[in-house]
């Protein structure tokens, strides 16, 4: 079957991706929101372990589909040399190459840059590595966590007075994996205005940093490296999380002191609103262990989505803490496509995570995950031109399948 | 040849996650043209750090981090008569972002839709807590708020004492550079399209929506109906063994989730007594909370006289994922930043010179490059308005507002 297009500012753009797990596909569900097409090589030999990690059909993995809509699949046995002429192939109809095997396995595989370059010279070859490429640290590796905690992340993130407990444990991929898609597409654009392809290798140590930059320019001008200060922030008091009615909890920042005259109106009235403890930032801040413990008393017995509604009523940031079943249930990301129904090859619905966006002409997304080489017919047949009978001979010798 | 130097992007943010989406720009060469308020500039130019004893305005290392590479252009948005202004410039740029919440756009008598709507070709980008459909009760919002609003807040830290409010994310700002890599993503993607298509797009980046979606291998399973769906705050999280234990100088990041990682760990520790009594395989297929618990005793026992770097290096050679956790000097002073040249000097006529944090991407071809310091208020704003000095100061409304 052909894949038709679906619109979207990618549209003609074909990614292959030599992926694993979550951030390397990341980047391919990114891109394939955008409008490309997306093509997943996936070898039988060894499936990403998102196909087959509690569950045994390959084809039904819940943690891959999550992933992984709106791409194709194909099967090819990279371990045989055949299988890497196949990819080569396929490599020299398309435009961009993502990769984030463990460090030096591509190359081992016969499918580093150089030898893609070879095949096609203006290629957007990204490689993903905890590190990167090269360099004195390149052969470490590691899961998200680690990425959190070399690149600065997780020290910033705890209680006062307590060892950093640092983000949730899935922070890191899906970040490192968008900061790849960016820079793939800058040098598509670039590719499209000189005809000049290029090497993109991308650390998720730095990543991660980056998205604590200016902390790290705060040690540059004065030197400091506070510790973990829970929910404080320098600039906003109050500024946290509190206690509400069946373990609930409320996020609160107030980021003036007009804003703070409304929350010290909504807790108390004029008394609070003149006190002269809280009436300035800085005297918030000289005196945020009093306020943080009146306002959790104040919050405490409260119903945590009447006191959001009541307190954005009078233009003070909040926001419930959503758990998990209010985030699935949240009308918004509804409205806005975020969650969206998709159908996958046999006509299944199946509900997916869409793009963070909405943009003029957006690529359609109507696709879940492709099964296993479940668009082997259309890659080999089409994209590459191999007749039926030389199909035929590839699958019987289990190059494809 | 920098790979965004053929385009101009008229910055209209006045929040961290908007000038991070034109820095993003700008360090590929784009030339980004940012408007501030007459006499105060952008709102983040009053964000710490702060050098102190400068000129007021001047001496934020944050508003030097963001507005690198840019262009300052003085000019009151609010005023009727600056509108004109505002129009010629859009139709001299390629791309315009802004990160107003749309009740203040309002407020200023703007309508950036409208605007782009007049000019096929221009590609408009706004980002908001909520998106632009937000509702009523959903008007007012910091990062914190969006972090909380998308589940990350709920579910942080992972192994949550109930006990304990959830918490934020770290620093102050991530959520707004999370989606200002979005916004980035999909305005290049906009400008490839354009090169064809002649086409401009209106997108909408809803910050709440980008943070959902950085948990979609999560989220996706939920809302697909595979993965439980609970008020638990330990919904995201994987159990294990897996933490943040305290060494002899600091802390260190142990990973453990397969076979082999245990099988290096035996090997790292010198195969201790305490490790026989654990099938080969627990980790996957026998975790219980006993064996995480004693597990975790054990290696905070040892990990409590260790050095985080040696103990790092030495783990990783036997396949331990067993790491650092950093602070900012650990960075300064990594051996791979330094390779990959991740910081580099920039000379500010203000705050002197000072190594700035770069990219996270080595490009072959087009790599980024920061070639000038942010600029002092109005610095461009002859230039940008094409006028002499004293029209000018009229024009931008200062003399209005004094």
């Amino acid at each position: 079957m052909t894949p038709r297009g679906r619109g979207g500012p990618l549209e003609g753009v074909r990614v292959v991706e030599l992926t694993k797990v979550w951030a390397g596909p990341y980047v391919g569900k990114l891109l394939g929101f955008l409008g490309a097409e997306v093509i997943r090589v996936e070898s039988e030999g060894s499936l990403d372990v998102t196909r087959t990690y509690g569950i045994k059909d390959i084809n039904n993995a819940p943690g891959f589909h999550a992933v992984n809509p709106e791409k194709l699949s194909v099967q090819i046995d990279m371990k045989t040399p055949r299988g890497i002429e196949l990819i080569l192939e396929l490599v020299r109809r398309s435009d961009i190459v993502v990769e984030n095997l463990r460090p030096g396995a591509i190359k081992r595989l016969g499918l580093g840059y150089e030898r893609v370059k070879d095949a096609k010279p203006d290629i957007i070859y990204v490689s993903m590595g905890m590190y990167g490429n090269e360099g004195p640290l390149s052969y470490q590796t590691g899961y998200a966590p680690c990425f959190a905690a070399l690149g600065g992340v997780s020290a910033l993130v705890g209680y006062a007075g307590q060892p950093p407990s640092g983000m949730n444990v899935r922070y890191a991929d899906s970040t490192f994996g968008t900061a790849a898609a960016f820079a793939a597409v800058v040098a598509l654009h670039h590719r499209r205005r000189t005809g000049v392809g290029q090497f993109i290798d991308v650390s998720a140590v730095e990543c991660m940093s980056s998205m604590i930059g200016d902390t790290i320019m705060e040690y540059m001008l004065n030197g400091t490296v506070p510790g973990c200060n829970g929910n404080r922030h320098p600039e906003m008091a109050p500024h946290g999380t509190y206690p509400c009615r069946d373990g609930e909890w409320i996020s609160i920042a107030v980021n003036s002191d007009a804003a703070w005259q409304a929350l010290a109106g909504a807790i108390e009235g004029p008394s609070l609103q003149a006190d002269r403890r809280f009436t300035t930032l800085a005297m918030r801040k000289a005196n945020e262990d009093a306020l943080d413990a009146m306002i959790a008393a104040w919050t405490a017995n409260r119903d945590a989505r009447e006191l959001e509604e009541d307190l954005q009523r009078r233009g003070i940031a909040a926001a419930k803490s959503q758990n998990s079943i209010e985030l699935v249930a949240d009308s918004l990301l509804w409205e806005r496509g975020f969650f969206r129904e998709v159908h996958d090859a046999s006509g299944r619905s199946r509900n997916i995570v869409g793009p963070s966006w909405r943009m003029t002409r957006e690529a359609a997304i109507e696709r879940a995950a492709p099964r296993l080489g479940e668009h082997n017919e259309y890659v080999l047949g089409e994209i590459l031109g191999l007749s039926a009978e030389e199909r035929r001979r590839l699958s019987e010798s289990g190059i494809t399948r | 040849m920098t790979a965004l130097s053929n385009v101009k992007v008229l910055e209209l943010s006045e929040r961290v996650t908007g000038e991070y989406c034109g820095k993003l720009l700008s360090d590929f060469g784009a030339e980004v043209i940012k408007i501030e308020r007459p006499g105060v500039g952008s709102p983040t130019r009053r964000l710490g750090p702060i050098k102190s004893g400068v000129a007021p305005g001047e001496g934020s290392g944050l508003f030097a981090y963001l507005n690198n590479n840019k262009h300052s252009v003085e000019l009151d948005l609010t005023a009727q008569h600056t509108r004109e202004m505002l129009e010629r410039l859009l139709d001299r740029v390629d791309v315009v972002i802004d990160d107003h919440l749309p009740h203040e756009l309002e407020q200023m008598g703007m309508n950036l839709e409208a605007l782009a709507a007049k000019r096929p070709r221009l590609i408009a980008c706004t980002i908001t807590p909520y998106g632009q459909s937000a509702p009523q009760a959903r008007r007012h919002a910091e990062d914190l708020n969006v972090f909380h609003a998308s589940g990350w807040g709920y579910h942080t830290p992972s192994a949550a004492d109930e006990r304990l409010p959830p918490l934020k994310a770290a620093g102050r700002f991530l959520v707004s550079y999370e989606a200002a890599l979005d916004a980035a993503l999909c305005i290049v993607a906009a400008l490839y399209d354009r090169e064809s298509s002649g086409l401009g797009r209106f997108i909408d980046v809803a910050q709440q929506a980008v943070m959902a979606s950085r948990v979609d291998y999560v989220l996706g399973q939920m809302v697909a109906g595979d993965m439980d769906v609970t008020p638990e705050r330990t919904a995201f999280d994987l159990g294990g063994p897996a933490g943040i234990f305290r060494c002899r100088d600091g802390y260190a990041y142990i990973w453990m989730s397969a076979p082999t990682h245990w099988q290096g760990l035996r090997q790292l520790l010198g195969d201790p007594e305490w490790m026989k009594d654990f099938p080969e395989h627990w980790l996957e297929l026998e975790c219980t909370p006993e064996r995480v618990a004693l597990c975790r005793k054990h290696i905070a026992e040892w990990l409590s006289t260790q050095e985080k770097e040696k103990a790092s290096e030495a783990a990783q050679k036997l396949g331990v994922t067993l790491v650092a956790v950093n602070d900012k000097r650990d960075l300064l002073s990594c051996p791979q930043y330094a390779f990959r040249g991740f910081f580099t000097e920039i000379e500010h006529p203000v705050l002197g010179a000072l190594r700035y944090p770069t990219v996270p991407y080595r490009m072959s071809e087009t790599p980024a490059r920061i070639a000038a310091p942010a600029p002092t208020l109005g610095q461009n704003t002859r230039t940008y308005l094409d006028l002499d000095r004293d029209d000018a100061a009229s024009a931008v409304g200062r003399g209005e507002r004094r």
